[in-house]
């Protein structure tokens, strides 16, 4: 009834956050908690500051990438089960009027939450896959070597707890969001409607007045774009920096979850930017306008957002960096001075243009594609 | 002049034929009515003549324009020009004003006197509502003001008054036929309703993909004439 399995299933961009976090912080709590066992083991104050330093970057790796991905995980739950709400509040609204609670309705909803499950399980197992590969990487010279063991604890941590907390989370949310009046919700007006204030306002275009409409109601969106060009460009950037700095491992695997949670992002954003407007592209495609004019007005808003998010990506990766070699590795000798690199900023920044407008170009093709007449049948 | 010569149409990979052979003339500043039972194949005619999908087969002119033989683009350069759409469901944009919605169709035609539409169908006191806050009624006459607002050589309506109640129906109806006999445009509607064809000059009835009948109303009856 209403939410099923099948509708979970399409939350694949949660799935993916979701495997990223768990995979990053499976092998590096794994080592904190396997190599905790030399603590007080060590005499030699080289060793010491660079053991600590190494403990220092796992727990911050860890503390970054988990609780940072797990937010950005949350706040997509909760922009999805919205979406849901509004696309299906119709029948939300008959099932209330049938005289089912919002409760029992909400609970449905805890279906959205599993959806992390796929991804901690795989993040947890490609974790521990890679493990033996990651501890010769992080194994310090002159250290005793870590042997690797299993923590049910972490797998508990790690793969169950998340989808049990955003599974009442999904719940939580949806009973908030379905405090509505039935007949509204019967409507089709799954939000109260704002009334618009009369105030003086300047003589747009048509499509101007749908470019910021589109972009006012879509707030959440820019804030995906955003991330998700914010995740391009730290981790690219980061991961060939790390490349010269770290292990040439550690380097690929940051290049790599960066690109797959920028795509992820920005192809769930598109996607639902696309699907959203729907309707009003086929309306405007039967009253003549072109797919230029279509694809601009609904996709043309977030290149603002997609190169702030590029841009605060990569001061934010020279801020970590410049953290991680000035803080933690500050008592260690022979770490690397590190310093902004500019050919890696170029050379990203050329990527991610290339990247960002190939996925423009593929919805601006998939909006030529609407069919005018399927859609209008739909409803 | 619109004409359709042998006019076909397939869906779900040619098993189902909609449109076989249809061939039709329509004159300019005509108001035409096409009618018939559900799955006739009124609303797929209806698409093909106005260039919002292919027909398999056959031709459609619209003078010596042939739009049959025209590209995506130019068939979206001709829609822009020539036609204008009024939906049974309205397809208005919800997150934007009246007057917002109206200027769609308005900026198309760059025309500036789109508040005087919205003055005409009465809804200037609403021009900062939005569709989800007007009644049926006065959602079919922001479509309306829209597709006026556009200029349209030709009027594609779509069962225009089958979301409404009778008193609102007829003065929606009354209202569209009173603008075309003074503008002069040429309209095509769907509908099934029988009686709205008495309104018509020309009613062409479809049947299984053809049509089965075509005849001229000497006196075209008004919307307050007619049974319903």
């Amino acid at each position: 009834m209403l939410v099923s399995f099948k509708d979970s299933l399409k939350l694949i961009g949660i799935s993916v956050i979701s495997f990223c976090a768990v995979f990053v912080c499976t092998f590096f709590l794994n080592f904190y908690l396997d190599a905790k066992s030399l603590d007080g083991t060590l005499t030699d104050p080289n060793l010491i500051a660079l053991y600590d330093a190494q403990m220092a970057t796992a727990k911050f790796v860890c503390a970054v990438s988990g609780g940072f991905l797990g937010l950005i995980a949350f706040i997509m739950l909760v922009f999805y089960i919205k979406l849901y709400i509004d696309k299906n509040a119709c029948n939300i609204g008959i099932l209330k009027a049938m005289g089912y609670s919002e409760r029992k309705i909400a609970l449905k909803f805890s279906m959205f939450g599993l959806s992390v499950l796929p991804g901690t399980v795989l993040g947890f197992g490609c974790g521990f896959a890679i493990m033996p590969t990651v501890y010769d990487g992080l194994t310090i010279d002159g250290l005793p070597e870590i042997a690797i063991s299993f923590y049910p604890s972490l797998l508990f941590l790690l793969v169950f707890l998340p989808s049990v907390v955003f599974s009442i989370l999904s719940s939580l949310y949806a009973y908030i969001a379905l405090r509505r009046p039935v007949s509204e919700l019967m409507k089709g007006k799954s939000e109260k409607i704002k009334r618009i204030k009369p105030r003086k306002e300047k003589e747009r275009s048509f499509l101007k007045e749908m470019f910021f409409k589109t972009l006012s109601d879509k707030k959440a969106l820019a804030f995906f774009v955003a991330f998700a060009c914010f995740c391009f460009s730290t981790m690219v950037q980061m991961g060939a920096s790390m490349y010269d700095m770290s292990t040439a491992l550690m380097g690929v695997i940051i290049f790599a979850i960066g690109v797959v949670l920028a795509v992820t992002t920005i192809l769930m954003a598109a996607t639902t930017l696309v699907n959203g407007n729907i309707k009003n592209i086929s309306i405007m495609k039967a009253f003549g306008y072109s797919m230029k004019e279509c694809a601009l007005t609904v996709l043309g808003g977030y290149h603002i957002f997609a190169f702030i998010g590029f841009a605060v990506g990569s001061v934010y990766q020279y801020g970590l960096l410049t953290l991680m070699v000035n803080l933690i590795f500050k008592d260690v000798a022979g770490v690397p001075e590190y310093s902004f690199d500019v050919p890696i900023f170029f050379a990203t920044l050329a990527a991610f243009i290339v990247f960002y407008e190939a996925v423009m170009l593929f919805f601006a093709y998939r909006i030529k594609n609407i069919s005018v007449k399927e859609v209008m049948a739909e409803t | 002049m619109i004409k359709a010569e042998n006019i076909s149409k397939s869906f779900k990979d040619g098993k189902v034929r909609v449109l076989k052979e249809v061939s039709l003339e329509i004159q300019k500043g005509e108001f035409v009515v096409i009618t018939g039972a559900s799955g006739s194949g009124k609303s797929t005619l209806m698409s093909v003549l106005s260039g919002l999908e292919r027909a398999d087969e056959g031709k459609v002119f619209y003078g010596e324009e042939e739009i049959t033989l025209m590209t995506d683009k130019q068939l979206t350069e001709f829609r822009r020009r020539a036609v204008g759409f009024i939906f049974q469901q309205y397809y208005l944009l919800s997150h934007l004003s009246v007057d917002k919605n109206v200027k769609m169709g308005a900026d198309l035609a760059s025309n500036k006197d789109y508040l005087e539409i919205i003055e005409k169908v009465g809804l200037y006191e609403k021009l900062k509502s939005r569709p989800a806050e007007l009644s049926g009624g006065e959602q079919q006459r922001v479509c309306i003001a829209r597709a006026l607002a556009k200029k349209p050589e030709v009027l594609f309506l779509d069962e225009p008054t089958g979301a409404l109640d009778e008193a609102t129906g007829r003065s929606v109806l009354e209202y569209i036929a009173k603008l075309q006999r003074e503008q002069g445009f040429t309209m095509i509607m769907v509908t099934h309703n029988l009686n709205i064809a008495d309104m018509a000059d020309t009613v062409i009835k479809m049947n299984s993909g053809k049509i089965a009948e075509v005849y001229k109303n000497v006196a075209p009856k008004t919307a307050y004439e007619i049974g319903w």
